[in-house]
């Protein structure tokens, strides 16, 4: 009698504590989200006296900014071409065929778009090194001798090497991209309706197929694949800065000014700068995420053709050519890494002008205990980790709550308010990085200053970029929920704790497991916003040691292997964690990260 | 349904503006002051940590610190910048709160502009035994050098050779056309060297013995015309772009330039890490080098004062300053110290030809005009 008198109560609680937990989840992300960056925009408006308007109309008159958009522009499309030039053959091969270790594989081609951009920018810089592997190849990217010499020479493109070096280190960056977009189209696509073409008259030829049937089937996805990467080279800093040193993009230009911006009376030019620079590339980024959401759209219409098993079989064992592209992928992903290792056991020395490398673990020693003034690896590290476990700590179920209210809203006819709301997520990516940055930098000197005694203040802009990821792998995984089973607890009349817990909880645990490990990942990878708001404390992460020892004047011989050392230790606690998401990731997501 | 979201997105909006709305008037309210000197300054709470904010200075190891730490018993924390411009970027933005009690790096081409805003206030340590060199700039209370140095043109002997070129006798020398593309300098906008060659050449061409025949202006212009490359910092011209220097050694390395921006004693450096080898050497001409000091200081606000004072006392002391030319590749303010022989260190080091003609008030009154002028002709 008490219990069933008790039941509705409780059932309304919930009921109205949950509503309360996702609008608080909202309004938390809402302003969070968009606080930082319109402070900033206020900030500079007083600075500059200038409106909005004003701002992006003066862009033209900004020192150097033509230059880092033509420059930004030009290499996001290269390097966007490059990533469906490589990546596509290999995500083709990749789905096509019955692969022996097919997740190892997955695994081994996806690591990179996890992996710190600084121990990728690291491992290109090793890569083309004087000695370096691609120097030993031939291929000389750095002092522009051989191939890239002659390929300079006849097109009469000054210094094309660094450039090269910096669109394949960004289509190797997003080749995982291109590989989780376009295989679950193609791995699950009917065969017959290939082979029924082919009968046609209009599907004889190759390239009638190709207008027909495979343009149409994987174009969306392809060009979904190839606007993120866009988005993603678009805002590229670290490898822009330590692979093109020469030349500015939207995102490098407005770091360098970064530290002197909202300043009254102070270096005004900074100001300008950020204030236009930051407009300009919003409304460049805001649209190419609605781009990128339309072909999403597009993309999800054309999915689940048949079981993936059954198409595997029917295309039977790879072909040589493709063990050959898909082989070709594996080592292209993992030479920058075993580069980076080599070049943290290897210290130059000079003798009588000439260079040798000496094997040696000094640059290990160098790094573990702080001896070139930088704080000791160990320290790095374990503040690394402590900002990652905060992030992940709040990003997690932030990102859950907000994945699963555009999915109720979705299934509850509110279609126009869960699009809102998945827009509204994304929106901390076409904010950059440096941007939020700035944003809590000026905002909270201004409004609070003694936050920046706070150690855990990093943990704020790292939350804001890590949970548009949590969404979009949390998302899918909700809409591939069967209702049934949380139907079956309901009718089995258990509490709305128990019903979660059995009925949504249980099944999404793969799924959160990876969300969480990605955002491990990404925390310990962070450079953009970390870079401008540790120089108000004292807590440099792994990413930040590696940048300040490279930053150095590096007369010294140990400095690069002991950054290189740093940044090895980087990249193993992020393959630890990748591999961690890879084993709980479910055969079938699609969720594109 | 559509209203809905639309509401629903406009209340975001506004709740969002209008919350930073409110924030930016208290801004307003706290920054109105048009005085550099004027504003409530809030002094830093006492943790009992002494809060230093530098550059990236490799010198201060965990050994030295271990050391100063076990004298004094004062902990301490390091906040750092990319360079001295990042130094004094960070004092002005925290000026009304600032984080950290003393400063180290702010060189003299930034340290009239601390001293115009009120960034720093007076310490006790004396500067009995200071070089010369290193007070002619500023002797006063508010700042105190803790190393020093020219900074000049550096150029590749072998590059030279093997192009038959001749060594420049005159900075007009390198507008001419064997020098066509050939030359590299950091931009005095985001490079403390830069801006440091900035002021050397405003002392070349504004006064003699110099070059008369011409002004600052024009010579920069010729520069750029003549095919000069300008990056934001020293460590593109000289690792990336410069052949005479460590870069050749370096990813990312790049060549064709024969002559940089760097330090008179960059050669000796160069010598001193690979055993006693360079091919880079130093452009000695009169004027056409600035001299360098490097200054430590307390922040106006600090809330460790005293432990500021022992560690400025540390750092210029005899027995740890004398190190400047191993920890930071600098030379000592203290009287009768010297590069070390090691390597050809000191043998490689030339000695520059500086005159005392930029004062701290000419920077004062004139660096924003220079850089604006040096802008102007650059781009035209």
């Amino acid at each position: 009698m008490a219990r069933a008198a008790i039941e509705p109560t409780m059932k309304t609680f919930f009921f109205q504590g949950e509503k309360t937990l996702r609008g608080l989840a909202i309004f938390l992300f809402a302003i969070g989200s968009t606080l930082p960056f319109a402070y900033a925009l206020l900030r500079l408006e007083f600075v500059t006296g200038w409106s909005a308007w004003q701002a992006l109309s003066e862009f033209r008159n900004i020192y150097g900014a033509m230059d880092a958009l033509r420059f930004t522009l030009l290499e996001a499309v290269a390097s966007s071409l490059l990533t469906v030039l490589i990546g596509l053959p290999i995500a083709w091969c990749l789905s096509r065929y019955q692969w022996k270790r097919i997740r190892v594989l997955r695994a081994l081609l996806a690591v990179p778009f996890v992996t710190p951009a600084i121990v990728a920018a690291m491992g290109f810089l090793s890569l083309i090194r004087q000695d370096g592997m691609l120097d030993t190849i031939g291929i000389d990217l750095r002092l522009e001798t051989g191939i890239i010499g002659w390929f300079a020479d006849v097109s009469g493109w000054q210094n094309p090497g660094h450039f090269l070096a910096l669109i394949i280190a960004h289509a190797w960056f997003n080749l995982s991209l291109m590989i989780r977009f376009v295989e679950p189209t193609l791995s699950s696509l009917d065969p017959a309706w290939e082979e029924q073409l082919s009968m046609l008259p209009g599907g004889k030829s190759r390239f009638s197929r190709l207008k027909y049937l495979w343009i149409p089937v994987v174009g969306p996805a392809v060009l979904c694949a190839a606007a993120l990467s866009f988005l993603f080279s678009f805002t590229s800093f670290a490898l822009v800065k330590w692979l093109t040193p020469t030349s500015q993009t939207l995102e490098s230009l407005m770091a360098g000014a970064g530290s002197s911006a909202g300043i009254e009376g102070y270096r005004l030019d900074s100001s300008e700068l950020i204030y236009s620079v930051a407009i300009l590339q919003f409304l460049i980024l805001l649209m190419t995420l609605w781009i990128t959401s339309l072909l999403q759209k597009r993309y999800s219409q054309r999915l689940s053709l048949l079981s993936e098993h059954g198409v595997r079989r029917h295309h039977g064992v790879p072909s040589g050519t493709a063990r050959l592209i898909v082989g070709f992928g594996v080592v292209f992903t993992m030479l920058p890494f075993i580069s980076v290792l080599q070049s943290s056991l290897q210290v130059r020395q000079i003798s009588n002008g000439s260079i040798e490398h000496k094997w040696t673990l000094d640059g290990w020693r160098n790094a573990w205990d702080g001896d070139l003034s930088t704080m000791g690896v160990g320290e790095a590290m374990s503040n690394s980790i402590i900002y990652a476990i905060c992030t992940l700590l709040i990003a997690l179920p932030l990102g859950w709550i907000l994945a699963s209210t555009i999915f109720k809203l979705d299934t509850s006819g509110w279609v126009k308010t869960s699009k809102l709301l998945d827009l509204l997520c994304m929106l901390p990516l076409a904010v950059s990085a440096l941007m939020v940055g700035l944003g809590v930098l000026l905002g909270g000197l201004r409004w609070y200053p003694e936050m920046f005694g706070w150690f855990l203040l990093p943990v704020y802009p790292h939350v804001l970029l890590t949970v548009p990821f949590v969404v979009r792998v949390m998302l899918p995984a909700y809409h591939s929920l069967d209702p049934v089973y949380s139907e079956q607890c309901r009718m089995l009349n258990l509490s709305p704790i128990q019903s979660w817990y059995h009925g949504t909880l249980m099944f999404l645990r793969g799924p959160a497991v990876v969300a969480g490990s990605l955002t491990l990942a990404f925390s310990l990878g962070e450079f953009g916003a970390s870079w401008l708001l540790v120089r108000s404390g004292t807590w440099d992460t792994l990413s930040i040691v590696v940048d300040q020892l490279m930053s150095r004047p590096n007369f010294n011989p140990l400095i690069h292997p002991t950054a290189m050392a740093a940044a090895t230790m980087l990249m193993l606690l992020t393959f630890f964690l990748f591999i961690l998401a890879e084993r709980f990731r479910a055969h079938d997501d699609r969720s594109g990260f | 349904m559509y209203s809905k979201t639309k509401a629903g997105f406009l209340f975001c909006l506004l709740v969002t503006f209008s919350l930073s709305g409110c924030l930016s008037e208290e801004v307003l309210d706290s920054i109105e002051s048009t005085d550099p000197c004027g504003g409530d300054i809030q002094i830093r709470e006492s943790d009992g940590t002494l809060k230093i904010l530098t550059y990236d200075i490799a010198g201060f190891s965990d050994e030295l610190i271990a050391q100063f730490v076990n004298e004094t018993g004062v902990s301490v924390e390091f906040i750092r910048t990319d360079d001295a411009g990042g130094i004094l970027d960070q004092m002005m933005l925290t000026k009304s709160s600032p984080l950290a009690d003393l400063m180290i790096g702010l060189d003299n081409t930034y340290l009239p502009t601390a001293i115009q805003n009120c960034l720093l206030m007076e310490n006790n340590v004396s500067d009995e035994s200071f070089t010369q060199s290193s007070l002619e700039f500023y002797q006063g209370p508010l700042a105190l050098p803790f190393d020093e140095g020219d900074v000049c043109l550096n150029y590749d002997e072998d590059a030279l050779d093997a192009a038959n070129m001749s060594v420049p006798t005159s900075l007009w020398n390198l507008t001419e056309p064997e020098w066509n593309g050939k030359m590299t300098f950091p931009s005095p906008m985001t490079s403390s060297p830069g801006r440091a060659f900035l002021a050397a050449t405003v002392d070349y061409f504004g006064h003699s013995p110099g070059n008369e025949s011409g002004d600052v202006d024009a010579w920069w212009n010729a520069i750029a015309q003549n095919g000069a490359i300008f990056t934001s910092g020293w460590t593109e011209s000289y690792v990336t772009y410069y052949t005479g220097g460590y870069g050749e050694y370096m990813e990312g390395h790049i060549g064709g330039a024969y002559l940089t921006v760097s330090y008179c004693h960059s050669p000796g450096v160069e010598a001193y890490f690979a055993e006693n080898y360079t091919h880079s050497t130093s452009l000695v001409l009169p004027r056409a080098s600035f001299h360098q000091v490097e200054y430590t200081g307390i922040i106006n606000g600090a809330a460790e004062v005293d432990a500021a004072n022992q560690f400025i006392q540390f750092i210029t002391s005899l027995e740890v300053n004398t190190n400047m030319p191993d920890y930071n590749s600098m030379y000592s303010i203290q009287k009768g110290t010297d590069l070390p022989e090691t390597n050809g260190y000191r043998f490689h080091a030339d000695q520059a030809i500086v005159s005392t003609a930029i004062t701290q008030e000419l920077i004062e009154q004139n660096m924003d005009g220079w850089l604006s002028s040096w802008q102007s002709a650059v781009q035209s």
